[in-house]
C-alpha cells in the first residue's frame, strides 16, 4: 500500500486471521462462559491422536502404496535412466557410461521435428477437451436439478469407457469419418461434397489423430470439472445474478477461479496422456503420423535399448516442465 | 406517497406504497405446494419477519419477492409496481443469502464492489462507495481479505455492505444469523436491527428461530404449510396465538382442547376430557355449546397454587413430572391425566419445588390469559 516508510510486519497467514478474529469475538463469549472444559477436552482429544501408539497403523496402511509405487513405477525408472547412459551393442547394452545416446539424440532432426509436433497435438488436445469438457460438466452439475440424474447422466457420459480403446479408434475414423465414410457418404448424399473430392480425409493425418485423441480423452476433462462444479456453492451464483452479473460475469468472480482446480488436473491428465501416445498414433495414424512414443517404440524393436530410453528419458523431462508449467495456474495444495 | 426509504410511512392496505403480496401461490412441478395464497402487506421501514419451521414456504415466498423463483400465481407489487416479470437484478430488492454466498476468490472490497461494478459504476465512485459501506459495517480494515480470512460474523457483514451497496428498496433475508454461533447470533440482533434503524429499509427476514422473530420484528408472519398462520406483532404472537399450530410452534403454551360446556355473550367455558375447565372472552367466535374448542394458556402466565383442592375453573389439578431449573427460571412439567401440562415460576422459587416430582400441586391462570385458538 502508500508509501509508508516504516516496514510492515510479515503478513499473516489466513488461518491465523481468522484466529487472531475469532479470538475478538470471542471476549465477549468468554466474559459470559466460564465453563472452558469444552476446550481442556478438546486439547485432550488431539493429544491422544498425535501420541505415537498410531505411527505403526499408519505405516501399514502406507506400506502397500509405497511399495506398488517404489517397484512398478520408481525402480524401472531409475534402470531407464541408467540405461540412457549405457552404451548400446548388437544384442542390447553393456554396462560402459557413455553420453553418446543423448548426443545423437539432439543431433536427431526427426526426433525433434516429432517432439515438437506431440507437443503440439498435446495443446491442441488440452484446449479442445476444455472447449468441449467445460459446457458437458456445467451442464451435468448445474442444469440438471436431481441428484440421481445428475449421476446417472454422468454414467452415460463414461459410457465410451466401458468399450475397448481400440474398438473405439477403428470404429471412429474409417467407418465414420475416412474418405469414403459415413460422413462423406452424407455429405455426399446433400450434395455438400462429393466423393471423389471429399471434405473430410482424416484417414492416417495427423488431424485424424488428434481428433482421435480428444475424443478418447475428453473424459479426462469432464470428470475433475464435474467434481469440481458441483461443489460450487449456488448460492454464490444467484447471488452474482442478484447484484446484476451476467453469465461472463459471474463466470469470471465465481465459476472460473473455483475450477481451476479442475482444470489443472484435466490438463495434466490430457497433457500427460496425450504427449506420450503411441497407441492411437499407430491405429489411427497407421505408417503415416509419427509420435516421441512411435521413436521410443521403433527403438526398442530394434533391440537399441540405450537410445530408446534416452528418448523415454527425454520425453519424460518434457512431461515434468510441460505439468510443471501447467500446476503454476493453480495452488492445488490450497484449493483442494 | 411515502418516497423510497421513508421510515415512517404510513401503513396502507390498497398497496400504493410498500410491498404487496397478492394471493401468491408457488406450486412445484410435480404438485408440491410450497406457498398457498399468501397475502401480505409491508410498509416502507418496516422490520418483517417470517416465522416457521422448516418447508413451511418462507424461504420460497422470499425467493419469489426477490425473483430467484417465479410464482405459479398471483403478483407481487412494490409501491403499485407489479415485480413478477423483473429479473432479479432489476428488481429494487436485493437478497441476503444463507450462508452469505460470498465469492471465495475475491477480496472482501470486490466482493462489495461487485454490484455497483456490474451496474456500470466508475471504479474511483466505486471504491468510495465500497469502503463508505464497509465502514458502516465496520469492516473497512479487512477490506482486502478474502473471505475465508473472515470469521462468520464478519462474512456476515460483507454480504450486508455487498447488498447495501446497491441501493435497495428493501432487504431479503434468508436465515441471516443461521450460521452463526450462539452469542453471535444475540450480537448480530442488535446489529441488524440497528442497521436496519439508521437505513429506514424495510427488511423481510426469513428465519425458523421464535426467539430470533420475537426480539427483532415489527411484525411476524408465522407460516406453516404453505399458508400464513398469523400476522402480528411479537408481543401478540408471543401472548394471544390464533391457531394451535402457532401456540405450539411458538412454545411454552398449554393447550386445553375440550369442549364448550357454557356460553353467556362473548364468554365460553371449555371442558376437556379430564375435568379441567378454562373460561375464555372470545368476541366474535360463533362456536355454541358441546362444539369442539382450543384454548391455549402461557406456562409463564400460570401460577402455582400449593393448596390441593379448590375451585375447578381456570385451575387444574397435576402431578409433578420434572422440575426443570433453567437459571433465571424453572420450568414445571406437569401431567393431568396424562395431559401435559407446564409452568414457569421464578427461578428463585427452586427451592421449593425440587425433589417434588411425583407430588400434586394446584396450578391456575386468569381468564384474560386464555386463548381460544383456531384449528
Amino acid at each position: 500500500m502508500g508509501s509508508s516508510s516504516t516496514p510492515e510486519p510479515p503478513p499473516l497467514d489466513d488461518a491465523t486471521l481468522v484466529a487472531l478474529d475469532e479470538v475478538e469475538e470471542g471476549e465477549a463469549i468468554l466474559a459470559q462462559q466460564a465453563d472452558t472444559g469444552e476446550v481442556a477436552h478438546e486439547a485432550t482429544l488431539g493429544g491422544e491422536e498425535a501420541g505415537g501408539g498410531r505411527g505403526w497403523a499408519t505405516a501399514a496402511w502406507g506400506a502397500p502404496g509405497f511399495a506398488w509405487l517404489g517397484f512398478f513405477l520408481l525402480a524401472p525408472l531409475i534402470f531407464i535412466v541408467l540405461v540412457s547412459f549405457w552404451t548400446r551393442t548388437d544384442i542390447g547394452f553393456s554396462k560402459t557410461w557413455t553420453l553418446d545416446n543423448y548426443s545423437q539424440l539432439f543431433h536427431d532432426q526427426t526426433y525433434w521435428h516429432n517432439m515438437l509436433t506431440s507437443f503440439e497435438t498435446s495443446l491442441i488436445a488440452v484446449f479442445l477437451c476444455l472447449l468441449i469438457g467445460f459446457p458437458v460438466a456445467y451442464f451435468l452439475a448445474l442444469k440438471v436439478e436431481k441428484m440421481q440424474y445428475q449421476i446417472g447422466l454422468f454414467v452415460v457420459a463414461l459410457a465410451p469407457f466401458w468399450t475397448s480403446f481400440l474398438t473405439r479408434s477403428v470404429a471412429w475414423t474409417y467407418p465414420l469419418m475416412g474418405r469414403e465414410g459415413a460422413l462423406n457418404q452424407v455429405l455426399t448424399k446433400l450434395g455438400v461434397s462429393s466423393l471423389d473430392d471429399p471434405l473430410f480425409d482424416i484417414g492416417f493425418s495427423t488431424t485424424s489423430v488428434r481428433l482421435a485423441m480428444v475424443q478418447l480423452y475428453v473424459l479426462f476433462m469432464v470428470t475433475p470439472l464435474f467434481f469440481n462444479l458441483s461443489q460450487l456453492d449456488r448460492t454464490a451464483l444467484e447471488a452474482a445474478r442478484d447484484l446484476g452479473g451476467n453469465w461472463f460475469s459471474t463466470f469470471r468472480a465465481v465459476i472460473l477461479p473455483q475450477i481451476m482446480p479442475g482444470v489443472v488436473i484435466g490438463s495434466i491428465f490430457i497433457f500427460v496422456l496425450t504427449m506420450g501416445e503411441y497407441g492411437t498414433v499407430t491405429v489411427i495414424g497407421g505408417n503415416g503420423v509419427s509420435s516421441v512414443g512411435t521413436i521410443v517404440q521403433s527403438k526398442v524393436v530394434a533391440i537399441q535399448y540405450p537410445q530408446g530410453a534416452a528418448s523415454a528419458v527425454l520425453l519424460l523431462l518434457a512431461l515434468v516442465v510441460g505439468v510443471f508449467v501447467i500446476t503454476r495456474f493453480a495452488n492445488l495444495r490450497k484449493e483442494l | 406517497m411515502a418516497t423510497e426509504g421513508a421510515a415512517t410511512a404510513v401503513p396502507s392496505s390498497s398497496g400504493v406504497s410498500g410491498l404487496d403480496l397478492v394471493k401468491l401461490t408457488k406450486v412445484f412441478p410435480g404438485g408440491g405446494v410450497a406457498v398457498s395464497d399468501v397475502n401480505l402487506h409491508v410498509d416502507h421501514g418496516e422490520y418483517v419477519v417470517l416465522l416457521g419451521p422448516s418447508g413451511c414456504g418462507k424461504t420460497t415466498t422470499l425467493r419469489m419477492i426477490g425473483g430467484h423463483e417465479f410464482p405459479t400465481s398471483g403478483d407481487i407489487l412494490l409501491d403499485g409496481e407489479s415485480l413478477v416479470y423483473m429479473q432479479p437484478h432489476k428488481r429494487p430488492t436485493t437478497t441476503v443469502f444463507q450462508h452469505f454466498a460470498l465469492f471465495p476468490h475475491r477480496t472482501v472490497l470486490q466482493n462489495v464492489e461487485f454490484g455497483l461494478k456490474m451496474h456500470g459504476v466508475g471504479k474511483e465512485e466505486r471504491r468510495k462507495t465500497s469502503l463508505e459501506a464497509l465502514e458502516m459495517v465496520g469492516l473497512e480494515q479487512l477490506s482486502d481479505r478474502y473471505p475465508r480470512a473472515l470469521s462468520g460474523g464478519q462474512q456476515q457483514r460483507v454480504a450486508l455492505a455487498r447488498v447495501l451497496v446497491t441501493k435497495p428498496t428493501a432487504l431479503l433475508l434468508d436465515e441471516p444469523l443461521g450460521d452463526l454461533d450462539r452469542l453471535l447470533q444475540l450480537r448480530m440482533r442488535v446489529e441488524l436491527r440497528n442497521l436496519q434503524r439508521q437505513l429506514g429499509l424495510m427488511f423481510l427476514h426469513v428465519t425458523h428461530n421464535q426467539e430470533e422473530a420475537l426480539s427483532m420484528a415489527d411484525r411476524i408472519v408465522v407460516m406453516n404449510d404453505a399458508r400464513i398462520h398469523q400476522i402480528a406483532d411479537p408481543l401478540t404472537i408471543a401472548t394471544k396465538p390464533a391457531t394451535e399450530l402457532v401456540a405450539r410452534f411458538m412454545g411454552d403454551n398449554n393447550i386445553i382442547r375440550g369442549k364448550v360446556v357454557e356460553r353467556e355473550g362473548t364468554r365460553l367455558v371449555v371442558e376437556d376430557d379430564h375435568g379441567v375447565r378454562v373460561s375464555v372472552q372470545a368476541p366474535g367466535e360463533a362456536t355454541s355449546v358441546g362444539e369442539p374448542a382450543m384454548v391455549a394458556v402461557r406456562a409463564a402466565a400460570v401460577e402455582v397454587v400449593e393448596n390441593v383442592g379448590g375451585p375447578a375453573l381456570n385451575s387444574a389439578e397435576c402431578e409433578i413430572v420434572f422440575v426443570e431449573f433453567l437459571g433465571d427460571l424453572v420450568k414445571l412439567h406437569l401431567t393431568v391425566g396424562g395431559e401435559r401440562m407446564l409452568a414457569k415460576v421464578p427461578g428463585e422459587r427452586y427451592p421449593s419445588f425440587r425433589g417434588r416430582e411425583g407430588e400434586k400441586i394446584r396450578i391456575s391462570w386468569r381468564e384474560d390469559d386464555g386463548q381460544l385458538l383456531h384449528a
